[in-house]
């Protein structure tokens, strides 16, 4: 068994949760290595993008598979101008909620946007290692 | 069957900045009206504290807190929490354990002290009611979930920001007539739909206000309501629905699944129609909750929403008059008491006692309250019905 202490620790985005456990854990190590994982319920196959470490249909447990796919559409979006007080220091950013072509979605931030965001419009997935400890995904136009 | 419960009687607070008070002192001030018209602790069985985040306080034990402070250490209490909704949570509570006989007279208390915070903090307490995994790490506000409702609506049905402006201005001209009222002033078009950015496309002036505020609703059951009033209203539907945690994962952005689901189990228990209805307080958070609200009620189809804004139709004298006594936006938004504030306001309503004829809405037989929670994980409605003629 791993102890929590020899862990390397990780956080995902902007997070303060401390809340790791060790398939949470795993995802993030993935994620340091630019690898996004789903999960996919070893009972019934059910997939879910964030994953789940049970399943939301029976409640089985999954196990974290890779996600492939890596273009969406824009489904909506929000220019935070005031942030939480934990993230004051980077307004103004942009949240998007992107559509892979399987219906999964992600939310995440757009980091390289040199225009206004529109509603359908194509992202990316991208990568990024915002500090030492902190990953994470992203969209990118 | 269960019994019939009305509500005989509500008190309401000053909202606003209350440095001058804190929650202890807000549901004093919200009883005493109760109390005055001889609804003495000793007439209420039981009472539930509507205390939606305490995190603003640090206080925990409100509901403890609150009874002892009021004369009734001795009386049980509960405390419910629900986010936003948590006003019409704690009324649905207490209406099932009066309807059921467990009690015959209830106190619902309604409280949240919000503003012993900065602005910045409260925005990070209330973001965490979002997914603290998934979402939460991206620094989505409580605004912000609404805002992505917003994009996606003026997407859809190719809306501009005029319509949610329009809203705004709505707000606060009843606002300015409610001497309850947080922010109690009139705004101009071209202010609210120019205002400084929050969380685009949302404005300052399409979101509701931090607010400190108590209000309370007294019910009782059929058989006792004769001996505190002989206007009661009638809890004659109620309905609650679910939706989605994570926003992302909803079917639609441009309504709010848990709160149809909420309306079509309120009508049909109170076997009325949304033609029915002759006012309604919605919970517009943000001038697109309010926008959605009309849609999700079944007063305005899917992406007529706005015709309705345009028409003036939610204003007092109009088709059906939404949140004439500012709503969120103008009378402010204190979590926990903001249910129980849009059933105070009904009452006052349905009794012609609104404070000022330009806002007394005529001839109120059936009211709906539709208090939202959080982003939409949660709904309530309420369908109250006149008790007298």
């Amino acid at each position: 068994m791993v102890l929590m202490s020899e862990q390397k620790e990780l956080y995902l985005g902007y997070a303060t949760d401390k809340a790791v456990t060790p398939f949470f854990q795993k995802f993030l190590e993935a994620l340091a290595e630019e690898k996004l994982l789903m999960s996919k319920c070893t009972s019934c196959g059910t997939e879910f993008l964030p994953p789940r470490e049970h399943c939301q249909k029976c409640l089985s447990k999954a196990e974290l598979v890779p996600f492939t796919e890596t273009e969406a559409k824009l489904r909506s979006y929000v220019i935070v101008d005031f942030a939480p007080e934990t993230l004051t220091s980077k307004a103004p950013y942009v949240v998007a909620i992107g559509e892979f072509p399987s219906g999964k979605r992600l939310t995440a931030h757009i980091t390289n946007l040199m225009s206004m965001p529109e509603v359908g419009m194509p992202l990316k997935l991208g990568f990024e290692k915002i500090d030492d400890k902190r990953i994470t995904y992203k969209w990118l136009v | 069957m269960a019994r019939r419960v009305a509500v005989v009687a509500g008190g309401h607070s000053k909202f606003g900045k209350r440095y001058d008070a804190t929650m202890r002192e807000l549901c004093a001030e919200a009883y005493k009206p109760i109390y005055d018209e001889g609804i003495t602790q000793d007439k209420i069985d039981a009472t539930v504290l509507s205390y939606a985040a305490s995190q603003f306080t640090g206080q925990g034990a409100g509901s403890a807190l609150i009874a002892d402070y009021l004369g009734m250490q001795d009386i049980p209490h509960l405390r419910v929490e629900s986010a936003c909704t948590t006003g019409t949570a704690s009324l649905r509570a207490a209406w099932g354990m009066v309807a059921a006989g467990l009690y015959d007279v209830m106190m619902v208390l309604g409280v949240e002290q919000m503003n012993r915070v900065s602005s910045a903090t409260a925005t990070e307490y209330m973001s965490r009611a979002g997914d603290m995994r998934w979402e939460y790490p991206y620094g989505i506000s409580f605004p912000a979930f609404y805002a992505l409702m917003a994009s996606r609506y003026m997407h859809e049905y190719n809306m501009s920001h005029d319509i949610l402006a329009k809203i705004a201005v709505k707000s606060h001209h009843y606002g300015a007539q409610n001497p309850k009222a947080h922010l109690p002033k009139e705004i101009p078009f071209e202010e609210a739909n120019n205002a400084i950015p929050i969380c685009r496309p949302l404005n300052l002036y399409d979101c509701s206000l931090i607010t400190d505020g108590a209000a309370a609703v007294v019910i009782a059951a059929e058989d006792r309501v004769k001996e505190f009033t002989d206007r009661p209203m009638w809890i004659k539907g109620i309905g609650a629905g679910a939706s989605e945690m994570m926003i992302q994962d909803r079917p639609t952005l441009t309504s709010i699944p848990g709160a149809k689901r909420a309306a079509k189990a309120a009508y049909e228990m109170a076997g009325v129609k949304p033609d029915d209805i002759n006012m309604a307080q919605v919970h517009d958070c943000f001038t697109i909750a309010e926008l959605i609200a009309y849609e999700d009620l079944g007063f305005a189809e899917p992406g007529k929403g706005p015709d309705l804004v345009e028409n003036k139709e939610n204003y007092h004298d109009g088709r059906i008059p939404v949140n004439c006594d500012g709503g969120l936006k103008s009378k402010g938004h204190p979590l926990g008491a903001t249910g129980v504030s849009m059933t105070y306001e009904i009452m006052k309503q349905m009794r012609g006692e609104a404070d000022k004829p330009s806002r007394q809405i005529k001839d109120v037989k059936y009211g709906l309250a539709h208090n939202v929670g959080q982003s939409g994980q949660f709904v309530n409605v309420f369908i109250f019905e006149r008790g007298w003629s």
